[in-house]
């Protein structure tokens, strides 16, 4: 078991920097996820922590160890690869113990350890196959009955599930999310998507072009974010950005009044001057709801006569667009709305869920 | 077959019929005509004397011929080791980019594209008693050796200066085939293997030497079917080290002309081939 901190680490490749500058503590035994756009840095990080790549600057330590000029095979690591890095030639048992024979772990135990982790991952029928016997799920339990064996202090993923259909996934991810819970090791996961950041991670880190751009657990970083960047990459459908204007007394979002000393989830305290100060405004598209099922109360505001142009039904809820200061905006309704194209309903937003974010920075106000 | 499969097929057989033809008179009648010719004796004047397996008794009571079999065994075991490890050798520690890969591989390449002809006179003047760089460097440069010495005209150390030049010129063949395997070997696996505790050594056993099994395979079977008929590089450098190519020239060639024994000892040769080919290509490369 064992923490591991970055200390403002860099990464370039030749004179491109990938990994600008991270600075990260995650606590022994926590799951933390590294989230973020293609090209963010995200994977480079995670290499970096298992020795396949090193930084151009900073440290890395692993438990009380600096490991920058450690090789990966003496970090104890295990990680999963995206495309799962089996060994061909070996069978699904060979891979699996592959790294206990190196450690030189008596048979019986091999063999205990082996019964126990293909039993969990339901591996035993497949024991004595070659990696191009199996399928892409079988494929992905056998990585990760070679990880898990191990007992390493810490877990890398690097984009575990990416390469499987979305059924399997979400299985799988469940199944992370046990193993995580049995094993309680430090887990580090690199993943490009949302939905796995948010549903496995104790913390998640959300990367924006070599820099961190928020960490903070999962809620936090839905709730609050602290930029556009985030606010919109995490959360499906994203957060909608609108353009409005604060005054002292209310934010006006295209001629509509939301009264300033309910929005407490806006920080901003300077004097505004008479003609406001031009704002980004962000509103999930979660907290709408549809008037003739929700009651109004005095921390709701209603929008009322919004026009409906276009309906996408999901199943259990429906995804509307309308209009609102020019931009199209996304509301998340419940399955009951019975609506129609074009026709006006009134739609109430949640005041303590309302953003607002400087349009230069687009850090939050 | 259905009709139209069975139209497909003829004409297949049509356009492979010229070469079909080419290959038989080229390939299989001279084979056919070397078997029949082993069971006669050959005059020069072109009679021939049926005399049944009098030439292959003949042969096979000539310790000469056995001796032949020793220099051939010597020479493939030789050639075939080195020119694969060599090729490894070359292609592990060339594998990464680099500046300047591109003239290495050329100057790698150089003794393979050469002609032998003149790749060998520059050998025999390298080991030349007298003036040679070889007996220069190791008498009077590091006085390894007490006094000069005629490599080339001694068939005993001949044999070595032949596989040598074998290693010298072929082991680019095994180092581009090698190293067009490795290059391909997903750097994924070497990752997983250091992952899983494993240092350079362990995954050159785990990872590299598995992927590398066909290829390697592959190279020591070509390099012994060549090595085994190899004559021009023995020949032209030292032609008193007897392989069998060698032995059944001289036989059918020179001195007392038998072409009936000579042809004998190639009818042994290509059945000795074709059976350890079958062999090989069942049991090692898994065909």
């Amino acid at each position: 078991m064992a923490a591991i901190t970055l200390k403002n680490i860099i990464k370039s490749y030749d004179k491109t920097q990938v990994v600008k500058g991270i600075d990260l503590a995650i606590e022994d035994g926590e799951f933390v996820v590294l989230v973020g756009p293609s090209g963010c840095g995200k994977s480079t990080t995670l290499r970096m922590i298992a020795g396949l790549e090193q930084p151009t600057s900073g440290d890395i330590i692993i438990g009380d160890r600096v490991v920058n000029d450690i090789e990966p095979q003496n970090r104890n690591i295990a990680m999963v690869f995206q495309n799962y890095a089996l060994y061909p030639h070996k069978s699904v048992k060979e891979n699996i113990v592959f790294a206990l024979r190196r450690l030189k772990v008596d048979n019986d135990e091999i063999e205990r350890r082996l019964s126990e982790i293909s039993e969990m991952l339901q591996l035993e029928e497949l024991l004595d196959r070659k990696p191009a016997d199996l399928s892409g799920g079988q494929r992905q339990r056998v990585a990760m009955g070679r990880a898990i064996i191990r007992e390493a202090d810490v877990f890398l993923f690097d984009e575990p599930l990416s390469n499987l259909d979305s059924k399997l996934r979400s299985h799988m991810r469940t199944e992370i999310g046990k193993i995580h819970n049995k094993f309680g090791r430090t887990s580090v996961y690199v993943t490009h998507d949302q939905v796995e950041a948010m549903t496995l991670a104790d913390k998640v880190v959300v990367l924006h072009d070599g820099y961190i751009a928020q960490y903070g657990t999962p809620m936090e970083i839905y709730l609050n974010p602290t930029n556009i960047f985030v606010a919109q990459f995490i959360g499906s459908p994203s957060m909608n950005i609108i353009e409005g204007t604060l005054f002292n007394d209310y934010l006006d979002i295209d001629g509509h009044h939301l009264p300033r000393e309910k929005l407490s989830n806006v920080a901003y305290q300077e004097t505004i001057s008479d003609s406001g100060l031009k704002v980004k405004v962000g509103i999930r598209p979660d907290f709408f709801n549809d008037k003739a099922f929700f009651s109004e109360t005095d921390l709701t505001f209603n929008f009322n006569n919004v026009v409906i142009d276009l309906i996408e039904p999901m199943g259990f809820d429906k995804e509307v667009l309308f209009n609102l200061a020019g931009g199209s905006v996304k509301a998340r309704l419940d399955l009951r709305s019975d609506i129609t194209l074009g026709v006006k309903i009134d739609l109430l937003v949640d005041l303590s869920r309302v953003l607002i974010f400087d349009p230069e920075t687009e850090q939050r106000l | 077959m259905t009709p139209l499969e069975r139209a497909e097929a003829k004409f297949g057989w049509k356009l492979v019929a010229p070469t079909i033809l080419i290959l038989g008179l080229l390939i299989l009648y001279p084979l056919m005509y070397n078997v029949y010719l082993s069971f006669f004796d050959v005059q020069l004047n072109g009679y021939k004397t049926f005399v049944g397996l009098e030439n292959y008794i003949k042969l096979l009571t000539n310790t000469d011929y056995y001796s032949a079999i020793g220099t051939t065994s010597l020479y493939l075991l030789g050639t075939v080791v080195g020119t694969t490890l060599l090729g490894l050798a070359m292609a592990l520690l060339l594998k990464d980019p680099f500046k300047g890969r591109g003239l290495v591989n050329a100057a790698i390449m150089l003794p393979y594209v050469a002609p032998v002809i003149s790749v060998v006179f520059g050998w025999q003047f390298l080991f030349d008693p007298i003036s040679g760089v070889v007996n220069y460097l190791f008498v009077d440069v590091l006085g390894i050796w007490s006094e000069r010495t005629n490599l080339i005209g001694n068939p005993d150390s001949a044999l070595w200066v032949v596989v040598l030049f074998d290693i010298w010129k072929h082991a680019p063949i095994a180092y581009l085939l090698i190293l067009s395997k490795l290059v391909s070997v997903s750097r994924d696996q070497y990752e997983a293997a250091a992952i899983d505790g494993y240092g350079p050594i362990g995954r050159f056993f785990h990872v590299t030497l598995p992927e590398l099994y066909f290829v390697l395979a592959t190279v020591v079977l070509l390099r012994l079917i060549w090595n085994l008929n190899r004559f021009e590089d023995v020949y032209l450098l030292a032609p008193n080290v007897q392989t069998l190519p060698i032995f059944t020239y001289y036989q059918a060639f020179t001195g007392v002309i038998d072409q009936g024994l000579a042809a004998a000892t190639s009818v042994i040769q290509l059945a000795v081939l074709s059976v350890f080919i079958w062999f090989y290509i069942k049991k090692i490369m898994k065909w």
